[in-house]
């Protein structure tokens, strides 16, 4: 069965080894923020997540309580009658009972998988699941500072949608101003950002999006006496890096030797409407790194306005 | 002789408080008229609402405009302040159970900005520390936390975090990259126990499975060590359990107040002063015994009312059940002068009101009522609460009141509308009340008016 997580922090290892196609929800062709309208205040990143849940018959979706909106889109799709759901309680603080949590929420997870006809996975099944996952990871990381932004964005995206990996081509890069593009999910119809971004004169050399660079950070280590299960929690626990955390002092630690070492000039913070996480690091993010940090709004239907295309070639502009 | 209740207007509260005066009035430390505070701490506010014309009220209403006052001289004592945001009522069991440790909710300063009609410039500072007008009134308490003119500055910061809302823990992210140090503890979100594991009673007739429930009692365990070392003074059981009964004392009293108060025929007490006196459960306005005597003038009066059937608000007033607090207090007078009475409430604490489990040990008792949070658990939870208390006080219609810029606003309203209709069938609306809402008073009449016209048709 298909089962579609919301956040890449649900370990898709642990889907696969019980029999399960992970498939990250974002990445999916009926998938679409900005289709219906939205209440305000509502996130379309989360309603788009409900209004995919509820039109699942035959697959299954993961959310998570990574924030508000999506902890809420459950409740909601929850009323409106879908059984095939399930709520994945991430932890924000990285505390020994935080770990506690991840382990419980990932056998809890793993009963929800038996439900669906899934198979209980021995210790060696899921240290093979894991290691394919784990190797495409790295190369894909490497690949990241030469790999053209779209590619990168393209590749990372077919990984969280079946685990594949396509060796990408390194590009030259070009004389542009670097830019790290940071934030909440940067979905497919948001990909044309890329080349106007490139057509402005910049160039993302930092896709730190929650569908980026950032989300290939769960990495596992085998030592001889390892139960996978244990290195499942480790490798997503100790690596994990976003903007819920509390404190968001990985995000921040993370981010700055990417920013230094690919000489980042300026942050464009993506954003949906209503995302409260994100919108409030704007400013830290500048106090931080002392860069320049343009906020841009996922708009409701896809593509950008040309408001915000016009306010992007301007930020790239002043960075010249 | 106490004059027959009604509401007076801060113009008439000067004439009334000479009156009580000459008449003997005796009031605690905090006394005093209230004018004072619009004199003094700018709280623009006042001149725009209409008080209860009791004693009990007028000190309620003192004792909740000089917190911050008493909290600096607490301070200047040498009691040890502890800022606690975001819980809702368990961190100040704890550190209340500690001697000479005083905890408030920083989160309280969301109310400055309509206290003071903006003239603190409080929200225009916080936009300026990057949070602006897309969050909620909380932002507030960012700018309030660096300019010391409002609290004193905590000697220890605790926050809960996890199912907490978005835009809250994005304040006080921010605050702690402004340097201020937070102790976090981990929230689950609560869910309900699944067949093969063990479920655990919570107040408000709620379940969560044990392993939450451990998990915030080892939380709490952390909390504590770090309010005991501030203490110097270890936070053992016996001084949680007798922090607990003293918890319990207020509740109670709280309990019996909306009991007396929304199960009357008539409002004896206005709806802003029940709104007030329910906010004293969090964390007892930093004074827990001050909040037990203010508790006991109110219950007093109003059940001195019922008794001589006196209300303040007319019979046949339509029984609202309001769910979050405002952000504009004045809209609590205006539910009432359109017609409306409040019979019972969701103020987003209502873990705060139920009773603290005596029963089992202290820890674990204090984990089950941080788990019961309405706030952490799925809104449907949240819903059949309301529910339930919609039909024990007979409300005729639910008013969502939303808060500007609060994430949890943006879904919970059409849950708990559609829980509501589906199980009692009485009209839901939602409003959203800014924190000065004078330019909206038009909308928000209109939009209330037509809540109180269908509710009344229905009686039909």
């Amino acid at each position: 069965m298909d089962v579609f997580f919301t956040s890449p922090w649900i370990p898709a290892e642990w889907i696969r080894a019980h029999g399960h196609e992970p498939r990250g929800l974002w990445s999916a062709e009926n998938f679409q923020p900005g289709a219906s309208p939205l209440s305000a205040g509502v996130c379309a990143f989360a309603e788009a997540a409900v209004r995919f849940a509820e039109a699942q018959k035959g697959s299954a979706v993961i959310f998570s309580t990574a924030c508000d909106q999506m902890r809420r889109g459950f409740d909601t799709a929850m009323l409106h009658g879908q059984r095939r759901a399930f709520l994945f309680n991430f932890p924000a603080t990285q505390t020994a009972v935080a770990k506690d949590i991840f382990r419980s929420e990932l056998e809890r997870l793993g009963q929800f998988l038996l439900t669906l006809g899934g198979c209980a996975p021995s210790p060696e099944l899921l240290r093979l699941k894991m290691l394919p996952s784990g190797a495409t990871r790295k190369h894909l990381l490497e690949s990241a500072a030469t790999s053209s932004p779209r590619g990168f964005a393209e590749a990372v995206a077919q990984f969280h949608w079946d685990g594949t990996f396509s060796p990408l081509p390194p590009t030259a890069p070009p004389n542009q101003i670097p830019l790290a593009l940071v934030g909440g999910p940067f979905l497919a119809p948001h990909w044309k950002l890329l080349d106007e971004i490139e057509a402005a004169g910049g160039r993302v050399v930092l896709n730190a999006t929650k569908t980026g660079e950032r989300s290939l950070s769960p990495s596992f280590v085998f030592a001889a006496d390892t139960n996978p299960f244990d290195a499942l929690i480790h490798g997503y626990c100790d690596h994990l890096v976003d903007v819920f955390q509390r404190p968001n002092t990985r995000l921040y630690s993370w981010l700055k030797p990417r920013l230094a070492s690919r000489q980042v000039r300026g942050i464009v913070l993506w954003h949906f409407t209503g995302c409260d996480l994100w919108r409030a690091e704007a400013q830290t993010l500048r106090e931080s790194f002392g860069l320049p940090v343009l906020l841009l709004e996922a708009s409701e239907e896809p593509g950008n306005t040309p408001r915000e295309l016009t306010r992007l070639q301007a930020f790239v502009e002043t960075l010249k | 002789m106490n004059p027959a209740p009604r509401k007076l207007n801060l113009d008439e509260w000067d004439e009334r408080y000479e009156q009580l005066c000459r008449d003997g009035l005796r009031e605690p430390g905090y006394g005093g008229s209230l004018r004072r505070h619009v004199v003094h701490e700018k709280d623009f506010r006042l001149e725009q609402l209409q008080f209860d014309n009791s004693a009990a009220a007028l000190r309620l209403w003192n004792f909740l405009l000089t917190e911050n006052a008493r909290l600096h001289q607490a301070r200047a004592r040498g009691d040890k302040i502890v800022g606690t945001m975001k819980d809702l009522g368990t961190v100040p069991v704890m550190a209340y159970s500690l001697p000479g440790v005083r905890a408030f909710y920083p989160d309280g300063a969301w109310w400055t900005p309509c206290l003071m009609e903006c003239s603190d410039k409080l929200l225009q500072q916080a936009e300026a520390m990057g949070i602006d007008a897309s969050f909620c009134p909380v932002r507030a308490m960012l700018p309030a936390f660096e300019n010391g003119e409002h609290f004193p500055k905590p000697d220890l910061l605790i926050c809960s975090t996890g199912a907490v809302c978005d835009d809250f823990s994005a304040i006080a992210q921010r605050l702690e990259h402004r340097g201020h140090s937070i102790l976090w503890w981990e929230m689950p979100r609560r869910r309900a126990p699944a067949a093969n594991e063990i479920s655990c009673a919570l107040p408000g007739n709620l379940t969560a499975p044990k392993i939450q429930v451990d998990c915030v009692r080892t939380e709490l365990q952390r909390v504590g060590q770090a309010l005991g070392e501030l203490a110097g003074k270890t936070l053992d059981d016996d001084c949680l359990a007798a922090g607990i009964r003293a918890a319990n004392q207020v509740r109670q009293l709280l309990n019996s107040l909306r009991q007396t108060v929304y199960s009357a025929p008539a409002a004896p007490l206005p709806a802003l002063e029940m709104l007030v006196a329910e906010m004293l459960a969090i964390h007892f306005c930093s004074d827990h015994e001050e909040t037990i005597a203010v508790l006991d003038g109110l219950l007093a009066e109003a059940q001195a009312r019922v008794e001589q059937n006196q209300f303040v608000i007319s019979a046949d007033a339509v029984r609202i059940f309001w769910v979050n607090p405002v952000a504009d207090l004045r809209a609590m007078n205006l539910l009432e002068e359109l017609g409306g009475r409040i019979c019972g409430s969701d103020y987003m604490f209502t873990h705060a009101l139920d009773l603290i489990p005596e029963n089992l040990p202290p820890l674990e008792a204090l984990a089950r009522i941080a788990l019961a949070d309405p706030m952490v658990g799925p809104t449907a939870d949240r819903a059949a609460r309301i529910v339930r208390d919609c039909l024990a006080n007979r409300a005729e219609a639910v008013v969502v009141s939303r808060i500007p810029g609060a994430s949890h606003c943006a879904r919970e309203g059409e849950i708990i509308r559609e829980i509501v209709r589906q199980q009692i069938g009485i009209p839901v609306i939602e409003l959203e009340i800014p924190p000065v809402c004078d330019a909206m008073l038009p909308t928000l009449g209109s939009r209330l008016q037509a809540l109180l016209e269908t509710a009344r048709a229905r009686r039909l």
